[in-house]
């Protein structure tokens, strides 16, 4: 009921599918780098990651979301091809989007429960 | 969420198909009534089933569970304010003289 | 995967890396021991990293057959440095053996160095990694007030 339609913005959008869904892709990806970061000494370990842009404009859920192997990133010589650099960039970037997303989310919550008891003493 | 948000109106909660209730024939505002009910009630079934699948290890996010939780209370206190506007409707009608 | 079991692969991350750290600082210790209870001079010890699931409290058989899990990493062996050792000729040594040659360990000093140093700030990533989940769990619990 209140999950709201595509397309049209209300004020429902910070409670909707949509913010859930990008916090669902915030979450994973974060996630990744947790192991990314745990692993950046296993020899032969890629790094793992989703391909964050795509995976927002596409209709999925975000639990069947695509963790890809990035072959393309340079390895060292026992095979381990994580950059703490790149993963520490990505954790602080993830943080903030998480932090950005729920606070919207928390001001919605608080804006439609406004509304709704807003209405009460009259 | 920078502007002030008024009271709002008593609004139809099972949209699209809902008419103001001054026009709705008699009956219809029963089924109306029910089908929120069961609106509401579904909402709360799904928040409860996140729960308790989160509390079970199953792969449910957290921010999800409680978002869930949130709008299943949200739809509750939606409805609880609709009806007490519509009591209230009723019971001014009721006191009129006719 | 939930938040909290991802907790236990940042754990996980810093527990290694403390190992690690730990047989680098012992063979930096012992860079020089020509002398040794088994016998002969010190060989160097290195751990060997290897991904792994890590089983947490939070998660259970229906998460972990559900997607691939995030791997955690563990130490699966801790290999002792099987070269020959380094013979230097010091005839005047109380190790020298008959032609006076002394065996030293294969221990480069600078070497290790530099990988405590890595050790150390792959630990310190791990611990802003849970810092970071932390801050995810705190704020979706932050959303029911």
């Amino acid at each position: 009921m209140l999950l709201g339609e595509r397309g049209k913005a209300t004020m429902l959008d910070g409670i909707g599918a949509n913010i859930e869904r990008y916090m669902d892709l915030v979450s994973l990806r974060q996630k990744l780098v947790a192991g990314n970061i745990a692993n950046a000494d296993t020899p032969g370990y890629t790094t793992k990651d989703i391909d964050f842009q795509a995976e927002l404009q596409s209709a999925m859920e975000a639990r069947d979301a695509g963790i890809v192997e990035r072959t393309d990133l340079p390895a060292k010589s026992d095979g381990n091809n994580v950059s703490i650099d790149r993963e520490a960039r990505l954790l602080s970037e993830n943080a903030l989007r998480f932090s950005v997303a729920s606070q919207f989310a928390r001001g919605a919550l608080q804006a439609v429960r406004s509304a709704i008891n807003g209405g009460r003493n009259t | 969420m920078t502007a002030p948000i008024g009271p709002i109106r008593p609004i139809p909660i099972a949209e699209p198909s809902t008419p103001a209730v001054g026009q709705a024939k008699p009956g219809e505002f029963g089924s109306l009534l029910d089908k929120a009910i069961s609106q509401v009630e579904d909402s709360r079934h799904m928040a409860n089933d996140k729960v308790a699948r989160f509390l079970d290890g199953k792969p449910e996010e957290l921010h999800s569970v409680v978002l869930t939780a949130q709008r299943a209370q949200l739809e509750f206190e939606l409805f609880l304010e609709v009806r007490n506007k519509v009591v209230q409707a009723y019971q001014e009608i009721m006191r009129m003289q006719v | 995967m939930s938040l909290f079991s991802v907790l236990s692969v940042s754990a996980s991350g810093m527990q290694v890396q403390r190992t690690r750290a730990e047989l680098l600082a012992e063979n930096l210790a012992n860079a020089e021991t020509t002398r040794t209870p088994e016998g002969g001079a010190y060989r160097r010890k290195d751990a060997v990293f290897a991904s792994t699931s890590v089983n947490s409290p939070f998660s259970s058989a229906f998460d972990a057959a559900m997607r691939p899990e995030v791997m955690g990493v563990e130490v699966s062996e801790v290999v002792s440095d099987t070269r020959e050792p380094d013979r230097r000729y010091m005839p005047n040594h109380p190790d020298a053996d008959k032609s006076g040659y002394v065996d030293f360990p294969r221990v480069n000093p600078a070497e290790d160095m530099v990988d405590l140093m890595g050790a150390a700030r792959n630990y310190e990533a791990n611990v802003a990694a849970i810092s970071a989940i932390k801050d995810m769990i705190h704020r979706s619990l932050d959303l029911f007030r």
